[in-house]
């Protein structure tokens, strides 16, 4: 509703040149009337027609308007975008009121591309948008995390965790990194959103191809998602009121299952058992808590003092006085008793239910000459996590003034605070599912262990027998006051001029700060058996500004069957120059945290200091756009726009990016004018080069050496670190733009009076050039950074489809949305003689394993690895079977992939792909039955793998001898059950058990997940005008309601870190159920 | 559109005199691998595991790629291994570049100072090739008139890497000055050693035993001392003997300078369990095999094997859980067993008895001994002899001998031995031996020797050479264990496939969760690591070592 009046006054403008070159005719006369909305207010900027001529005029601020009409046979057409067109003939009649509804038609939303407003009607391009209410119904802090499954074509990646980074793709994965698109937010192009308040945002676009991105150029390649933030609107109230609350609680659900202690002594026996078996040999039981017999025995105490499995009953009074935990210069002392029963259960111990609150108060209005909104939002959501937490205050105040009739000045600002605490994983918590992290740790420790000892303390693996888990619970206490902000400001100042009725120029100047501080404290510990032996505590700052000045002028105009509109524009930007610095200091006197700052850790040189600079990269940018539509029914779009960039050398610097598509609206055919099913039918073709540089450092056109304390000082004189050089960049001054070629054939229906909306793409992107690392040898000095040339093709292809069929059960309008894209990606050319991508970034290693290989033919970051044909049975099969390192009974067969009859690293082969084939949504709407209405929201990603790395830490025994192990390993295989495949359990990592990538760890991803379903009401109309009120919806929701798949960890929503580090999951931060309620009042 | 680089230098700026000091130490910096646990030139892994003198210790699945290195049988795309020789090839690059600087040195810089960096970045650019050829043998070779496509894509192995170690290793001798401002800084003494050392390695024994004469009679360290041997062995391992008259040349180690990679990073995993000093990791536990070998019969080593004979065999607390109670082995024994190797019941050092089980990762997998040189001692932590910045506080100011002059001593005898003089080669000998003999270099328990520590010299003239040889080579393994040299001895003597077997076949019988499971040396392949495969498959004119 608010977004379609945003456009009135665009509206009235161009109603107002139609006035004006209209013609007087000799039998005209005058017809008057009032256009009202489904609210009864007055519509100001409608548009009325005298159908089949060119004159018309526009509604004025009440929705009042006067036409003069050629004859009785006149028919008026009344067009406002968003709302149905409506055609009433005129008759007698001298004064014609009307009434028009909003459109039903999605063909018919506004489609705010950034530089230009349009009707979905007149897209050539591939488009798609979001309702604003689709997306604050999910209850998560950042917006990117809302797309998921609303866009056809967009991929998510992001995991449960408040306040985590996600990462959005654009029709799949274009480039070897900076896959990110770009995000522009009232014009400004910004590199992140995450300081947006949902509940601000008024327009959601992403343009998914060159016809409709490359109006961005050199930045566009991986798509552009365009926010805008809601704005006061001309007429109607003067003033309005909304408050958007919700509330909720989020459950950590169940972990996965660990063996209790008994089992754990049970299994640990077994694995003696067991490495007996294949070394031919008896077994030997030992173990510092279950002792040396043939049965093992879960001791009285697992620590006394130095001593671990202690058996006998001690006097606690005289060991509470020997008890030490806190004096680090005497011998620690605990004493610690085993966990009975099914033992400590780590995940409930590190989590909770987590309450959740976002509220927001809009208020808008507007003057005669001013419209203004204010926006309040206030976000506290805890993570499931002890301690995690995520808040975030902002401001929002847009404004525009009418300085002259055809002069407008306004701004848009935000202020945000944004805090997020005990994130886990790299990447702002992107990186959390390859990461060893607390989730992990969890799994990780044996239930035997007690989360504290006797006497308070906590317990750990200072007993010994375990292997090296630390207490997480104890790890989160102990950063329970570590501290992380970040304040920033975002807005811009813009006038726009008509000096005459056609044309718009615009000038932008706008910018964003961002500033943030951050402190942590690590303690000592001493419950574990690797423990920290330093107080540590660090402090750090920074701050980053940038700039962004565009200029455009907008031409618009109809004349007769022709309708034209020419944008050109000029912009320049910087992303943002700043510096960063930290501190860290040791061993402070005291850990008071009111003593504690990096002046008083110990002076000297364990008090390290450092800081960075960066200037950002500039931008300059010239750039058009020409529409042109005969008879509404054929469409021409051309795009052009030319780039430079200070990421390259000067002579590759500029990049031009041209696009063109064409629409026909075949509806208008007389041929079809006839079909009483079609509404309207639109075929869409465009064809286009963005560009990207993302993925280029700055100075990569420079040879540069570096100084460093870690890789370069050396303590010559055998006390202090002499400065020392080394060389750390080799340059490129020859790179250039990456480009990405996009061919896109669309069909946008509207059928069945509109009870069914079709819009389906059909596309190819071929990224080329693309800008990487192409190894070279160390020879060069592994520590200089190779150059990113451009070598090396992609391939994305895909459809992208939305269907939506609306109607009526029970006299309540229903709406089914389904959206869903097909994506196909391939790694088509690599540098000359190479067969997948040898950087080290795209080759990470877990423990010694490397899962990921971006080969030829195969998608990104594909998991690579030998194949496990089953388990060894016998040492007959061992022998009859190809040569293996390492093979015996009960392990991993490999499959001889290249039947040499050895298994060598040239049997490797591709374990899957971590990127969806499909990803889709379907929503499900009851608007009002009743005072009622419901929404369900599903999601599904299909045909992805997932490595879970987790199993290596849980279904090995030597991976970390003692650790805690998972329930499953009770049908692994063993000498005398047999078992094809879990794995031996026996104390031996070798080439066939636990050393290898391989297909053991690789489970299909798919899943489908029964997302959100909320149900509202609404107060009847009666009541609310009683309470002087427009709205009042009440509403409960629940969220991740059950989830349907085959996969084996914690939750198949694995992202990572993407694009290299893709379906890794380590310590994955699940997506857990949540309750949430909440209210939506306006007045 | 032009935005300059901010927080880096170009080229032109490091063509001042502090620039170029700045770029050799850079290439010193080097040494210390700076990333990893095997990339530094403490060669631990590549020296001491391989050869026989511990293995990786701690629990199977740690470090599980280390598994088949120490089994001999590395796969080429071994991430330890492409650590190692990445890091070598970092070094040679900042030789190289500086080299490449050097032409171009402001003309302030005094010639004087030009040709003592130089040869300071040839020695060490010897040094890296040296690494190299031991561990790789086929490296290939890149200097300073090669770079980034400037010829080193068209690289090839297989040429002999001795002639261009010797010329380095020369300049540096016939340039370098016999003093240096700083105490880590190479000097012409150093040089003289290590080129020694090269020629020792490609039996050039005349040749080596003039430089070795030289050395022997008139080398001094970088601060002016003449070499010589400190007289009790265990200070060889201490922060406060850094720098050592011994000290021919030395990985300088500091501590709290700002970064641990100064702080052998190498060795961070090389400390006790869940107890004692660091308490973490648990790598690099002595053998049984080594252990053995400080088994003495009056006073001598038994140079015919038999100390892997059950009766000589010392006595161990393997699967001795922790409260039952332990007498540690009685017989007699070289006293430097207990300045090298950590067992139950003994000192470890300042840190109380060394308690067995408790401080052992997997004892049924690593075996009942803990590493004892290069761990730091209570007196230095509180000292300030540990960087206590990281994650554990296992790393230290230990300076780590690359050549020590009772090393030098030893070199000399072997060449001597292969010249004939077997009696100087004996008088080489015992001088190692007899400072060892110092009974106030015993390890003490409450006032006693805490062993019974029976060493003596040769007394006997030598006069077979086989038992000559033998004698200065077994000498080599008790004075030098853990140092890092071990593997690399054996393999120029030729022996590492027969020694090296039955090395596995024995440690085989000592745990049940043996590492050595199936493990076997191949002879003719397992001598040395395969060339990356990354490195193999960018460069094209590279061969594969043999078997790889």
């Amino acid at each position: 509703m608010i977004m379609k009046e945003l456009y009135r006054r665009l509206s009235l403008s161009l109603a107002l040149l139609l006035m004006l070159s209209s013609t007087v005719l000799a039998q005209e006369r005058m017809v008057s009337g009032t256009v009202k909305d489904e609210n009864g207010d007055g519509m100001p900027g409608v548009n009325i027609l005298v159908k089949g001529t060119a004159s018309g005029t526009a509604s004025d601020a009440d929705g009042k308007f006067n036409l003069s009409v050629p004859s009785n046979d006149a028919v008026l057409v009344f067009t406002f975008i968003g709302y149905g067109t409506k055609e009433v003939s005129v008759g007698s009649r001298t004064v014609v009121d009307e009434v028009l509804v909003p459109d039903q038609t999605s063909l018919d939303e506004v489609i705010v591309t950034g530089y230009s407003v349009e009707s979905r009607r007149e897209v050539t391009g591939a488009v798609s948008s979001v309702k604003a209410s689709d997306l604050t119904v999910v209850p998560t802090g950042n917006i990117e995390q809302q797309l998921q499954g609303r866009v056809a074509g967009v991929t998510v990646v992001t995991n449960g965790q408040p306040g985590s980074t996600s990462q959005i793709r654009v029709r799949g994965f274009g480039a070897f990194g900076g896959n990110e698109p770009l995000y522009i937010v009232d014009g400004l192009p910004v590199g992140s959103t995450e300081f947006l308040n949902p509940d601000d945002i008024e327009t959601t676009t992403v343009l998914k191809d060159a016809a409709a991105a490359s109006i961005y150029g050199a930045r566009a390649a991986n798509g552009v998602i365009v926010y805008t933030t809601k704005k006061g609107v001309k007429g109607g109230k003067t003033l309005r009121v909304s408050l958007d609350v919700l509330g909720g609680f989020t459950d950590p659900g169940e972990g996965i299952d660990i063996m209790n202690p008994a089992d754990h002594a049970k299994w640990t026996w077994k694995a003696f058992e067991n490495t007996g078996f294949n070394a031919g040999e008896p077994p030997v039981y030992t173990h510092p808590q279950f002792g040396t017999g043939s049965t093992p025995q879960i001791p009285d105490y697992l620590l006394v003092g130095s001593q671990s499995g202690v058996n006998g009953t001690l006097d606690l009074a005289a060991e509470r006085e020997k008890y030490n935990v806190t004096d680090f210069s005497k011998d620690i002392y605990q004493v610690t008793t085993p966990a009975e029963g099914s033992g400590t259960n780590w995940y409930d111990a590190i989590t909770r239910t987590a309450p959740l609150f976002r509220g927001t108060l809009g208020i808008s209005g507007n003057s005669d000459k001013s419209r203004y909104y204010i926006g309040i939002g206030v976000q506290e959501q805890a993570g499931i996590l002890n301690y995690q937490n995520f808040r975030r205050y902002s401001l929002r105040v847009n404004t525009e003034f009418d300085l002259l009739k055809n002069l407008r000045l306004g701004e848009n600002v935000q202020f945000t605070y944004r805090q997020v605490r005990l994130l886990q994983g790299a990447g702002g918590g992107s990186g959390s599912s390859d990461d060893e992290n607390d989730i992990l740790t969890a799994f990780r420790m044996p239930t035997i262990i007690p989360i504290y000892d006797e006497f308070g303390g906590y317990a750990g693996t200072r007993a010994a027998g375990f292997n090296n888990p630390g207490n997480p619970v104890a790890n989160l206490d102990r950063q329970k006051d570590n501290r992380g902000f970040a304040s920033s400001g975002f807005g811009n100042v813009y006038l726009e001029f008509e000096p005459v009725p056609d044309l718009v120029l615009r000038s932008s100047i706008g910018g964003n700060f961002n500033s943030f501080y951050t402190w942590s404290y690590f303690a000592r510990t001493y419950e574990n058996s690797e423990n920290n032996s330093a107080v540590t505590y660090n402090e750090g700052a920074g701050q980053v500004f940038g700039w962004t000045f565009t200029n455009t002028a907008n031409w618009k105009k109809t004349f007769d069957d022709h309708s034209l509109d020419v944008l050109v524009g000029q912009e320049a930007l910087n992303t943002g120059e700043g510096r960063n610095m930290g501190g860290q200091g040791l061993n402070p006197f005291s850990e008071d945290r009111d003593f504690v700052t990096l002046s008083t850790t110990t002076p000297g040189s364990t008090r390290t200091v450092g800081s960075n600079y960066f200037k950002g990269v500039n931008f300059t940018s010239y750039f058009g756009r020409i529409n042109y539509g005969f008879k509404d029914k054929y469409l021409v779009s051309f795009v052009l726009r030319r780039d430079g960039s200070s990421r390259f050398g000067s002579e590759n610097r500029w990049g031009t990016f041209p696009a063109g598509s064409v629409g026909w609206r075949i509806s208008e055919e007389n041929f079809l004018q006839g079909s009483s099913w079609i509404d309207d039918l639109k075929i869409r073709g465009g064809y286009g080069v963005m560009g990207n540089s993302n993925n280029v450092d700055p100075n990569n056109q420079y040879f540069l050496y570096a100084t460093g304390v870690d890789p370069a000082s050396y303590p010559i004189d055998n006390s202090s670190a002499a400065e020392g050089y080394y060389r750390s960049r080799i340059g490129n001054s020859a790179a250039k733009w990456e480009k990405a070629i996009t061919m896109n054939i669309g069909f946008d229906g509207s059928f069945f009076n509109s009870k069914l909306d079709v819009v389906i793409d059909f596309w190819r992107k071929d990224t080329e050039d693309l800008l990487f690392q192409v190894p070279i040898t160390v020879l060069n000095g592994p520590n200089a950074t190779p150059p990113f040339v451009n070598v090396g093709e992609m391939l994305n292809r895909g459809v992208d489809l939305q269907i939506l069929t609306r109607g009526k059960i029970a006299n309540s309008d229903y709406e089914l949305t389904v959206n869903g894209g097909f994506l196909h990606n391939e790694i088509v050319a690599l540098n000359e003689g190479a067969t997948y991508l040898q950087i080290a970034d795209a080759d990470p290693d877990f423990r010694g394993i490397r899962p990921i290989r971006n080969q030829l033919g195969q998608s990104i970051s594909s998991f690579f690895g030998y194949k496990v044909m089953g388990l060894f049975q016998s040492t007959e099969e061992v022998n009859a079977a190809a040569t293996q390192d390492g093979a015996a009974p009960g392990r991993f067969r490999y499959q001889d992939i290249n039947g040499d009859g050895e298994i060598t690293v040239d049997d490797r082969t591709w374990l899957g792909s971590p990127v969806p084939k499909f990803t889709g949504g379907i929503t499900f709407k009851i608007k009002n039955f009743r005072n009622f209405d419901l929404e369900m929201y599903m999601f599904t990603s299909l045909g992805n793998k997932i490595f879970n790395m987790s199993k290596w830490y849980t279904d090995f025994y030597p991976s970390f001898t003692g650790a805690a192990i998972a329930q499953r390993v009770t049908g692994s295989w063993t000498p005398e059950n047999g078992g094809n495949s879990i794995p031996i359990f026996e104390n031996n990592s070798n080439f066939s058990t636990n050393t290898q990538s391989n297909s053991y760890y690789v489970e299909d991803g798919s899943y489908f997940r029964f997302q959100n379903i909320t149900i509202g009401y609404n107060l009847p109309v009666a009541t609310l005008s009683r309470m002087s009120l427009e709205k009042l919806r009440l509403f409960v929701g629940l969220n991740n309601i059950f989830t349907i798949t085959d996969y084996d960890g914690l939750d198949p929503s694995v992202g990572g870190d993407v694009d290299f580090r893709y379906g890794i999951d380590i310590g994955n931060f699940p997506i857990t159920r949540s309750f949430t309620f909440g209210l939506n009042l306006g007045f | 559109m032009e935005v300059t680089p901010t927080a880096s230098i170009t080229n032109a700026q490091l063509t001042s005199k502090a620039g170029l000091e700045g770029s050799i130490i850079g290439s010193y910096a080097m040494l210390h691998g700076r990333g990893g646990f095997y990339a530094g030139s403490t060669n631990w892994l590549w020296g001491s595991v391989l050869g026989a003198e511990a293995n990786k210790g701690t629990n199977s699945g740690d470090q599980a790629q280390v598994n088949e290195i120490q089994a001999y049988n590395p796969q080429t795309t071994n991430n330890s291994v492409f650590e190692k020789y990445s890091a070598c090839y970092e070094g040679v690059a900042r030789v190289n570049s500086f080299l490449r600087l050097l032409p171009d040195a402001d003309p302030t810089v005094e010639e004087e100072d030009k040709t003592r960096m130089e040869a300071e970045a040839k020695f060490l650019r010897g040094h890296y090739y040296f690494e190299l050829k031991k561990i790789f043998n086929n490296a290939p070779y890149v200097d300073e008139t090669k770079d980034y496509k400037e010829g080193v894509e068209d690289a090839t192995n297989g040429s002999d890497l001795w002639p261009m170690i010797v010329a380095d290793f020369t300049f540096a001798w016939d340039n370098l000055p016999e003093t240096q401002g700083a105490p880590g800084r190479a000097n012409k003494w150093a040089a003289g050693a290590y080129l020694a050392k090269a020629l020792l390695f490609q039996k050039k024994w005349a040749e080596a035993k003039a430089l070795f004469d030289n050395i022997i009679a008139n080398g001094k360290t970088a601060k002016g001392e003449k070499y010589g041997l400190v007289p009790l062995y265990g200070d060889l391992f201490r922060v406060a003997n850094d720098n050592n008259k011994e000290s021919v040349f030395a990985i300088q180690a500091a501590a709290a300078t700002g970064t641990i990679n100064n702080a052998n990073p190498d060795f961070v995993l090389n400390f006790t369990y869940n107890g004692g000093p660091a308490g973490c990791c648990g790598f690099f536990q002595p053998s049984f095999e080594l252990a053995n070998s400080f088994r003495t019969a009056s006073g001598l080593p038994l140079l015919d094997g038999s100390y892997t004979a059950p009766a000589n065999e010392l006595k161990t607390d393997q699967l001795v859980p922790a409260a039952t109670a332990f007498v540690p082995d009685t017989g007699p024994i070289d006293p430097r067993l207990d300045h090298s190797v950590g067992r139950r019941g003994l000192p470890y050092l300042d840190h109380g008895l060394h308690p067995g089980v408790a401080w052992i990762r997997d004892q049924n997998y690593g075996g009942p001994y803990a590493p004892k040189k290069f761990i730091w001692t209570k007196a230095e932590e509180s000292s300030g002899g540990v960087d206590k910045s990281s994650w554990t506080p296992g790393y230290t100011a230990i300076n780590v001998a690359i050549i020590r002059f009772a090393d030098v001593l030893l070199m000399a005898a072997e060449a001597e031995v292969e010249l004939g003089n077997l009696e100087k080669a004996r008088e080489y000998v015992n001088m190692v031996r007899t400072r060892a003999s110092n009974p106030a270099g015993f390890v003490m328990n409450g006032g006693a020797p805490a062993a019974n520590y029976v060493i003596n010299i040769y007394a006997t003239a030598w006069t077979d050479a086989t038992l000559a040889r033998n004698a200065v080579r077994f000498e080599r393994k008790l004075e030098l264990s853990g140092e890092g040299h071990r593997f690399f001895d054996l393999v120029r003597w030729g022996v590492a496939a027969t020694t090296l077997n039955a090395y596995l076949a024995y440690e085989r019988t000592k745990v049940s969760a043996s590492p050595f499971l199936g493990a076997s040396f191949e002879a003719g392949k397992a001598e040395y690591m395969p060339i990356p495969q990354v490195e193999m498959d960018i460069l094209k004119g590279l061969t594969q070592n043999p078997g790889y």
